[in-house]
């Protein structure tokens, strides 16, 4: 069986290649770092690679160009003044597209998310402010997987299933100018991962490290094949990189391995 | 006569100008070193002119400005060489893979660990965001250039307390607006590199109030075939100089760092370098491409000095020379004489060397990551630096001589120690008090306002964090422990050590503590202590008290390193760390330590996991309360400063270490800051498990001694009851219960002590947040 291969798409100022890359491979795919500038005519022909030859298209977490404008601002405008066609193409060919933390972001501004019109939206719909902490806040959250079946990067996390993974940002509030975003990211499924808090209630700062509308820490667009999540699954690929881990585990795996699961499993299909 | 007049305009196309230093009246040259910002003595002055006489000729200002840079104590380690020599240097053990940049010490059979700390100290005073920030830049570099991924960070900061008055001296900046710059400044660095802090600490006393210490230290991890020399491969190679340009930002940023701080430095901005995390980001992975491509022959950072001290000192390491083209040098801003281009301390800098025929595959891989490379300059058979502006020569200097540099062996005085015989016991409050008023203690309450701005899961290799225990209720750890080899469950364990007061109290105790420390942090998440390296802060060298506090913590930390065979091979030297009003710091020998788990599915945390387990008391407690924070807050004085017995910690370290192995542990902490009180309400803290005290078995001493002594060398371990024989066998009786764990107070029946552990997270967790509450 051929392996799924995934690009994992980097820039300066992206600093979560190297765990996304091994969170795909721990999971039996072929993953390879790939800067932007190897997806356009600017690299010579030892570094070229083509978008299109990938079945995944991963953009990790960290702070793209620095992130000096607006989060996932930067690295968005460089991959619309580079391939941002290809990257539509990709999106829309139904292949799946995974952004964390920043690169969520950048889904965000690329209008890949949440894609109301099921098309990329011509502006971005939604953006992230910064935290209600006014600080860059590392923690471990709880999220609940919400989504009921449209989203293919969790078809292998059980429904309502609590994940423990930790979020690492400055801006992760999700805002919009669509005071009724929410209500339709609920109607179309797209509303993959909430934070709760310690007993799986509604749940408030630090569990909801950012203040974020409804807790919604994760969403897709409405097929179902870009999924951006907030929280780091690839931190938590096995048990020993979770923080509280010496208080006792019933499973090695991590909570973080099923996202990757199903976006490659998916593909084998 | 001014010094001014001895300068003289050659007549070239660009500035340049000849000292006349030949001729120049012994009463000038110093004068001629003040005003040319060259910080070297007169007597220093004086071996330049001899130089020049045997060269027959009067140096340029480029070649002035240059020996000021590699003279200088920053560069040259000129008061402390000898002490370090005597006692730290050749700490051998055959798994030390390098002492260059930084230390490098084998990881397991394919990789080696590289380490370094070192001090930003007097840019942070001045500009603290950027200061921190850059410091994190240049030990960034330091291991990068040993061809090792960095994989974390040290941030251990000292500042004046953050309550306190608004009224400082001139020049000082608010302890509250030092600490959000610098903590702001190395998140922002090391979050966008994407290296997390995983260690560090802060220390809070008014004597840091006109002179903080900001120390970074940086852990990398290297396969061995990509080990890389600091300098060049041989004569006829291509020097490429990569990064960011050159420009007039943190320029004489050594000679500033080799004197003491006085208010007119607040004008001192320019010699703080700017920093550029993204540029850094890109210059780490072509760095490393390079490297792992066998493209290159060297590689060295460029910080204090620039390029002055990097291009010499890269030649010389292998007996070579080298020609510089100082025109390809790309620049930020026109108008640089050349005197400033060369000793300019311009940020995200790295010099590499390599065979002429692979000079274009390396430019190529820089171009691929936008990160701009020229070749600057060749190598020669010549041990000589020559220096040309379009074809004219304007420096042409013997690297020996250069880059030698004094040594100096300064007068010092031995310092008067705190003793037991002149000890004033203080009058305490209910030991309820006592406890909670630790806990609160700036020194001891949670630095979770910090630390949660740190992304400290980035590189997903992070397996013990700085704060362990419930997720968001959490407590202090010892040690970060790290899996930094994709694939395998070996694990490196990073931690800071260091005790101030001890120090300033009795040097050479305090540097013994200082290493002692460590080793607990390293073994109580069940880590082999491996390797150190040493920040060491002091105070004017030139002063004999000083230096004798110097000499004797270095003393301390050299001897008991070399009792327990544990190498330090990288440090760095931080001098001047005085106010020009006369205040200096506490001396600060600022230890990071690594350490080595076979399997980090063993690490252990300390936060309590059960109820109704035993609690032990492992090492024994002293009358030692000289410098404890007991006496500091309570006003005690003098008395007995922990001493520390190698052959103790070896055998106790034995025993933990084998009883963690068999997992016998369920949790443990060390006993620092507080005594035996404070580290076991930190673990019910971090628990949310109270725990029952009886301190019979620790014999018939004072209470407060029992509870308060910062005797070295203990931990408390928390042992499931069915596992209590096994444990104590281990042991020989240097495990003393001391009590079960359970309920949700801490209880101490002798102390009249029953404080419900919600109260103690309080006391603790909450007095920095507050603190800093609304500071940017």
């Amino acid at each position: 069986m051929q392996k799924a291969s995934v690009c994992v798409l980097r820039m300066e100022g992206t600093n979560c290649e190297y765990e996304t890359v091994n969170a795909f491979k721990a999971v039996g795919a072929d993953a390879e770092a790939v800067h932007i500038k190897q997806l356009s005519e600017d690299a010579s022909p030892e570094f070229r690679r083509d978008l299109e030859g990938y079945d995944i298209l991963a953009i990790p977490g960290g702070a793209a160009g620095g992130d000096y404008v607006r989060a996932g601002a930067l690295f968005a405008a460089r991959i619309r003044a580079t391939v941002g066609k290809e990257v539509d193409d990709f999106a829309e060919s139904g292949k799946p597209v995974l952004g964390i933390c920043n690169g969520f972001q950048t889904l965000a501004e690329l209008g890949l998310l949440p894609a109301f019109g099921g098309k990329a939206d011509a502006e971005p719909v939604i953006a992230f402010a910064a935290n209600a902490s006014a600080r860059f806040e590392c923690r471990t959250v709880r999220i609940r997987h919400e989504n009921k079946g449209s989203c293919r990067c969790t078809s292998r996390v059980p429904a309502g299933a609590v994940l423990e993974m930790p979020v690492a940002c400055g801006e992760g509030r999700l805002i919009s100018a669509d005071p009724d975003f929410i209500g339709r990211l609920e109607d179309n499924d797209q509303i993959v991962f909430r934070y709760v808090g310690p007993d799986d209630g509604e749940a408030e700062y630090p569990w909801n490290p950012s203040g974020t509308q409804s807790g919604v820490a994760a969403i897709c667009n409405p097929a179902g094949n870009v999924l951006g999540i907030m929280p780091h699954p690839e931190r938590v690929m096995t048990r020993f990189t979770h923080p509280a881990w010496t208080r006792g585990y019933a499973s090695e795996q991590g909570d973080g391995r099923a996202i990757f699961e199903s976006a490659v499993g998916n593909l084998l299909k | 006569m001014s010094a001014r007049n001895l300068m003289i305009k050659k007549d070239v196309p660009f500035s340049l100008y000849e000292a006349d230093l030949l001729d120049a009246a012994e009463c000038d040259l110093k004068e001629l070193s003040d005003d040319m910002g060259l910080n070297l003595s007169s007597d220093e002055m004086k071996a330049v002119r001899e130089y020049f006489k045997s060269e027959g000729r009067n140096p340029t200002d480029i070649e002035l400005q240059s020996l000021g840079q590699a003279w200088s104590e920053h560069c040259c380690y000129k008061s402390s060489k000898a002490i370090l020599k005597e006692f730290v240097f050749g700490i051998d053990r055959d798994d030390v893979l390098s002492r260059g940049d930084a230390g490098v010490v084998e990881f397991d059979e394919d990789h080696g660990y590289a380490l370094r700390v070192e001090s930003h100290n007097h840019p942070s005073a001045i500009e603290p965001y950027g200061g921190a920030g850059t410091g994190v830049g240049g030990i960034l570099r330091d291991v990068i250039c040993m061809g090792a991924q960095p994989i974390a960070l040290a941030a251990p900061f000292c500042f004046g307390p953050p309550d306190l008055g608004e009224e400082l001296p001139k020049g000082v900046k608010h302890p509250r607006q030092l600490i959000a710059g610098a903590v702001a400044g190395a998140r922002d660095y090391g979050n966008r590199c994407g290296v997390p802090v995983v260690s560090g600490g802060m220390f809070f006393d008014d004597r840091y109030t006109s002179n903080c210490l900001v120390n970074v230290g940086c852990f990398g991890i290297v396969r061995k075939e990509n080990l890389t020399n600091n300098f060049v491969g041989g004569p006829g190679e291509v020097m490429i100089l990569a990064g960011g340009r050159t420009g007039k930002d943190g320029i004489q940023g050594v000679n500033f760092a080799s004197k003491d701080l006085s208010s007119a430095d607040e004008d001192s901005v320019g010699k703080v370098q700017l920093g550029d995390p993204i540029l850094k980001e890109a210059l780490i992975h072509a760095c490393l491409e390079v490297i792992d491509r066998k493209l290159v022959t060297g590689m060295k950072d460029l910080g204090g000095g620039g390029l002055s001290c990097v291009v010499g000192e890269m030649a010389l390491d292998a007996g070579c020379g080298v020609d510089v083209d100082m025109e390809t040098i790309p620049l930020k801003e026109s108008g640089m004489a050349p005197w400033e281009i060369w000793i300019s301390e311009s940020q995200e800098r790295m010099m590499c060397s390599c065979k002429s025929e692979d000079a274009e595959k390396v430019l190529e891989v820089f171009r691929m990551w936008d990160v701009e490379a020229t070749p600057i300059g060749r190598t020669t058979d010549v041990p000589r630096s020559r220096l040309y502006w379009e074809g004219t020569k304007i420096f042409d200097m013997d690297l020996v001589f250069l880059t030698g540099g004094p040594v100096y062996n300064r007068p010092y005085v031995l310092p008067k120690v705190h003793s037991k015989a002149a000890e004033v016991f203080p009058v305490l409050p209910g030991h309820e008090e006592v406890i909670l008023s630790m806990l609160s203690d700036y020194n001891v309450a949670s630095k979770e306002w910090a630390i949660g701005q740190f992304d400290v899961g980035v590189r997903a290799a992070t397996v013990v964090p700085p704060l362990v225990g419930r997720i968001n209720e959490a407590g202090p750890g010892d040690a970060a422990v790290l899996m930094p080899v994709p694939d395998s469950w070996k694990g490196l364990a990073i931690t800071t050590g260091c005790n101030p007061w001890f120090t300033a109290a009795d040097p050479y105790n305090g540097g013994r503590s200082c290493i002692d420390e460590t080793c607990r942090n390293l073994v109580a998440v069940g880590a082999r202590p491996d390797a150190f390296s040493d920040c060491l802060n002091f105070g004017n060298p030139e002063k004999p008290e000083r230096l004798g506090e110097l000499r004797e913590a270095v003393r301390g930390i050299g001897e008991i390193a070399r009792d327990l065979n544990i190498p330090i091979p990288s440090g760095n030297v931080s001098l001047y760390n005085e106010s020009s009003g006369g205040g200096c710091i506490l001396p600060t020998p600022m230890i990071v330590g690594c350490g080595l788990m076979d399997d980090v599915r063993k690490a252990v945390t300390a936060d309590l996991k059960r109820e109704d387990s035993m609690l032990y008391l492992v090492g024994e407690t002293k009358d030692e309360m000289g410098a404890s924070l007991l006496f500091r807050m309570f006003g005690g004085r003098e008395g007995q400063v922990p001493t520390v017995d190698a052959d103790n910690l070896k055998r106790l370290t034995d025993g933990l270490l084998k009883a963690m192995d068999k997992k016998l542990v369920l949790s443990c902490h060390d006993c620092s800051d507080g005594g035996l009180a404070v580290a076991v309400a930190e673990m019910c803290i971090s628990g949310g498990i109270g725990a029952d005290l009886d301190l019979a078995e620790l014999g018939a001493m004072d209470t407060a001694v029992k509870l308060y002594s910062e005797s070295n060398t203990r931990w408390v371990v928390e042992v499931e009851r069915k596992n209590a024989s096994r444990f104590e066998k281990l042991f020989k009786g240097a495990a003393k219960r001391i009590g079960v764990t359970g309920g949700d107070h801490l209880a101490v029946n002798e102390a009249a002590v029953r404080i419900p552990v919600s109260e103690l997270r309080i006391s603790w967790h909450d007095p920095l947040g507050d603190a800093m509450e609304g500071v940017r």
